[in-house]
């Protein structure tokens, strides 16, 4: 009887603990949804008074399925580290959501009109703001210039890429404490994209690069207090979210107190995430997850695009290509073979995934206007494949061709990573080409394996494929110079770092992508890229499949949310919560 | 006791000696860690080969060990490319008691470890707690009543949990509990995380996030074990020893707790032994999908990185574990069980 009593007991123990924590869980959003209420009552104050010190309200909360590894951005090559670097770190420009450059720590974009460039293209001169202060006060100068330069470039150090600054960058110049002079070795057309989108805090890293040597373990990589944006880091638990809090020195003070990123690693996850409206904004969306987002209509899916498309890159290398690879009328018919149509209305939203042509087509302005994607034609295909030579002689369904005495089958060795859409994608392809007669050997390696380089035996780097599929872009948005399709980049025993998987050399080709590094000018830059777009597009080394924008939600209680494909939180500091 | 402790202790040493080689070497199958950096396209190629030469990634295979275990501060590293080692290695080697950086942060692996180990022994012990109380709870209660209405429902429900696939329970928790129990203004848990930024790591909020991540965890593994202990209970209950107890007119409770519950209770504990070292590894997929920051999920992520010093470091880290509590194991056995004697 009294050990009855005793478990009851203990039961409503135990039912009280998990009400309270129940309870707990419904009670506390409450003071979050009235705060914003309370305090932006009071925003438009400042407005009707003189300006006093900025006052911050509100918290957005942002999801991300990556954890970013480093801060610094010299250690780091995420996407998902740099979209969170207009908060902390911002870029001598901004490009806004068309685009367009917008000056912020320079007084003016330099140009050769305002005499900011040369007329050789070879010397820039960076006009910095006198008012820009980092957060702890210290004054931007043109030092920290100089010093982002030579932490990049000093052997001690070990950042992950140095471009564009080993190749074109012969000297950065402190004129005075607001000028910067940059020359080049060469002329360079991408300076505008690709020069000082950071730099770093001298007074913070020049010590530890002092006393250590390097600065590669530096406290403020992992841990930057010391930033030049619109928020300040507050803190980063690792796995779980960083926090970022509004920064009163800054040249334009952030409307909102506090930005939370959390770190969710799980699509699925961070769909409920977003429905429950845990998040304001969640990244890395796919297109079959818009409909269920937006179905309680608080949350807006927007496409942003940043030079990414889906598209096959074609193995032409004769030494590890199968032979059909290297006759252009295969390849063509390959591609005619193809319904990519059928594929993005089945499969992803053609609205926002409409067939892609080109590898600049969602990198304005290098798209093409003239290039049309290439039609689905089966019977040009069957007829292109027959005067080829290849005839389904065996009458396998698959056709084949004598080659030096051996029969050889047009089996297509088609690679892809393991991603589920993807791999819908090559069975519906797979179906698509029997009717043609061209057999596949469908391959799915996991990312790691599939980009691994030649003397790991990555498949792509031994080009053991005949077509790989995956989403790629140009070097540095907006910017549209590539490596990938040039000859002296050809992957191969001697060249093992070489990023020319494709085996593709067209001297003519090269020619034109050596003139359009140098080519200052962009209207003549933007006629060498067609060129460029016919030559490719002729050989049918590549094909778009789909265009490939990222996908973000936005809550509807965050407003002034203007997304840029270049730095999609670039006006972060415009950013308000609803009441 | 103490003699056979430190017997053991000092076989681990080669024992781990020699994992440590076998996971060096097996780590070498994984990818590249400087293929793309994390980036979305490949890096490019003399940033790689520059990359490759200032990591030590360009040594053979043994070197990179001897490295990684006694450090390289008594030789030069190429850093300028111009084929002269010039600057001395920094690393000590893990006898020294570096465990080498992180490829992907470069922060000290033991760091990153550390970060992590609180958030994942948080979630782990307390789902293994659970396990543990009602696993045990549930199977004597069925053992007691075999084939009574619990027991068979009991059984049924074991099975449902039992080939329930985790991912699948974990989400379907979150869509009910956090997604529709907010839509429908019920009182709800949160759907990821271990606690609400905005509000900050107090107890209540880790309980809040605890529940799901725990009952997700718990779930399967009690429905597994409480079938364990429900069929070790009901073959000690058939025992002479048990139906002596009963003919001496002892009570119940003291036939049950007194004398067949520590007999049946010793193959459960050989099995949570053995489970305690793997709690540190966490739970990988349960932590991926509610987000929480513990070791599962920096072990897969850095696993996506080819981040070899982390791997071996989270890698030693476990058999190290394993091995000090298969020590502790035999011991409590000893204790638990007069019959067997430690020498």
């Amino acid at each position: 009887m009294k050990r009855n009593l005793n478990i009851l007991l203990s039961l409503a123990v135990l039912a009280s603990m998990v009400l309270a924590a129940c309870g707990g869980a419904a009670a506390t959003p409450a003071p979050a949804a009235t705060e914003p209420a309370a305090v932006v009552t009071d925003a438009p104050a400042p407005v009707a008074t003189e300006p006093p010190a900025p006052t911050f309200s509100g918290t957005a909360t942002i999801t991300f399925v990556q954890e970013p590894d480093n801060l610094n951005p010299m250690y780091t090559s995420m996407s998902f580290s740099g979209y969170l670097r207009p908060f902390y770190l911002k870029p001598s420009w901004d490009f806004d959501e068309n685009a367009q450059p917008v000056p912020v720590l320079v007084k003016e974009i330099p140009s050769a009109a305002n005499g900011g460039l040369s007329a050789d293209g070879k010397t820039i001169t960076l006009k910095l703001r006198d008012d820009v202060k980092w957060s702890d006060g210290e004054p931007l100068t043109a030092d920290d210039y100089v010093f982002t330069f030579d932490m990049i470039m000093s052997d001690k150090n070990t950042p992950l890429g140095r471009y564009p600054y080993d190749t074109y960058v012969e000297s950065v110049v402190a004129q005075d404490p607001t000028t910067v002079v940059i020359t080049l070795k060469d002329p360079f057309a991408a300076w505008f994209t690709s020069l000082f989108n950071w730099v770093l805090p001298k007074h913070v890293l020049q010590p530890v690069f002092d006393k250590d040597g390097t600065i590669d373990n530096a406290e403020w990589n992992r841990n930057p207090t010391v930033d030049l944006g619109p928020f300040v880091l507050d803190q980063w638990e690792t796995g779980s979210h960083l926090s970022f809090k509004a920064n009163p020195v800054w040249i334009n003070p952030p409307k909102l107190e506090q930005i939370f990123v959390r770190i969710v690693p799980d699509d699925a996850a961070q769909e409920a995430a977003i429905i429950a409206g845990d998040t304001d904004i969640g990244a890395f969306l796919s297109s079959d997850q818009i409909a269920k987002l937006e179905a309680g209509g608080k949350v807006k899916v927007v496409p942003l695009g940043s030079g990414y498309n889906e598209a096959w890159f074609l193995n032409v290398n004769k030494d590890t290509a199968r032979p059909f690879m290297l006759d252009v009328n295969v390849r063509k018919a390959i591609a005619l073979a193809t319904d990519r149509f059928t594929i993005v209305k089945d499969l992803l939203v053609e609205s926002i995934n409409p067939v892609s042509v080109t590898f600049w087509d969602t990198t304005p302005p290098y798209q093409t206007d003239t290039l049309q994607p290439y039609p689905y034609d089966p019977e040009q295909a069957k007829s292109l494949l027959d005067a080829a030579g290849w005839i389904d002689s065996d009458a396998d369904g698959i056709r084949d061709k004598t080659i030096d005495g051996k029969k050889v089958d047009l089996i297509v060795r088609y690679a892809t990573n393991q991603r589920e859409l993807r791999k819908n994608v090559q069975a519906v392809v797979e179906q698509q080409w029997k009717q043609v007669g061209i057999g596949a050997e469908l391959a799915n390696y996991s990312s790691d394996i599939f980009w691994n380089g030649y003397n790991d035996g990555g498949p792509q780097a031994l080009g053991t494929y005949d077509i790989a599929e995956f989403s790629s872009s140009a070097n540095a948005f907006p910017d549209p110079d590539t490596a990938g399709f040039t000859c002296d980049q050809i992957v191969n025993a001697d060249n093992p770092d070489g990023s020319n998987t494709q085996g593709y050399c067209n001297p003519k080709l090269d020619d034109l992508f050596k003139q359009q590094a140098v080519a200052v000018d962009p209207a003549a830059r933007k006629d060498l890229f067609t060129q460029i777009e016919q030559i490719m597009y002729d050989d049918y080394i590549y094909v778009g499949i789909w265009k490939d924008p990222d996908l973000w939600s936005i809550s509807s209680r965050l407003k002034n949310v203007k997304f840029s494909g270049v730095y999609p939180f670039w006006n972060a500091y415009e950013w308000e919560v609803a009441p | 006791m103490t003699n056979y402790i430190l017997r053991r202790l000092a076989q681990a040493i080669p024992q781990l000696f020699i994992i440590s080689i076998i996971l060096f070497v097996l780590m070498q199958a994984f990818g590249d860690p400087i293929s793309t950096l994390g980036g979305r396209v490949p890096a490019r190629p003399e940033d790689k080969a520059r990359l490759r030469r200032q990591l030590g990634l360009d040594q053979p295979t043994y070197m990179q060990y001897v490295t990684w275990l006694v450090g390289n501060d008594w030789q030069k590293i190429d850093m300028d490319g111009d084929g002269v080692p010039e600057t001395p290695g920094k690393r000590l080697g893990i006898l020294r008691g570096d465990w080498g950086n992180s490829l992907v942060t470069r922060k000290p692996v033991l760091e990153m470890i550390s970060e992590r180990v609180p958030n994942t022994l948080m979630l782990m012990v307390t789902a293994e707690v659970v396990i543990i109380i009602f696993s045990i709870a549930v199977g004597l209660y069925s053992a007691l009543r075999p084939y009574s209405l619990f027991d068979n429902l009991v059984t049924g429900l074991s099975f449902v949990g039992y080939s329930m696939p985790v991912f699948w329970l974990a989400l379907m928790l979150m869509y009910i509990f956090a997604v529709n129990f907010r839509r429908w203004g019920l009182p709800y848990l949160p759907t990821v995380g271990m606690y609400d930024p905005s509000v900050g790591k107090t107890p209540l909020e880790l309980i809040k996030h605890l529940v799901l991540p725990v009952t997700t965890l718990s779930v399967i593994s009690i429905a597994g074990y409480s079938r364990f202990v429900r069929s070790s209970v009901m073959e000690v209950l058939g025992q002479d020893y048990v139906r002596t107890a009963r003919a001496k007119g002892l009570k119940a409770f003291t036939v049950v707790f007194r004398h067949a519950l520590p007999n049946a209770a010793l193959p459960f504990i050989t099995i949570i032994g053995l489970d305690i070292p793997f709690l540190l590894g966490g739970a990988v997929v349960t932590e991926r999908i509610f987000a929480w920051p513990g070791m599962g999920r920096l072990f897969i992520d850095h696993t996506e990185r080819s981040d070899f010093p982390m791997l071996m470091g989270i890698l030693m880290l476990i058999a190290i574990t394993v091995v000090i509590f298969q020590i502790i194991t035999d011991v409590v056995y000893s204790l638990v069980d007069p019959r067997i004697r430690l020498k």
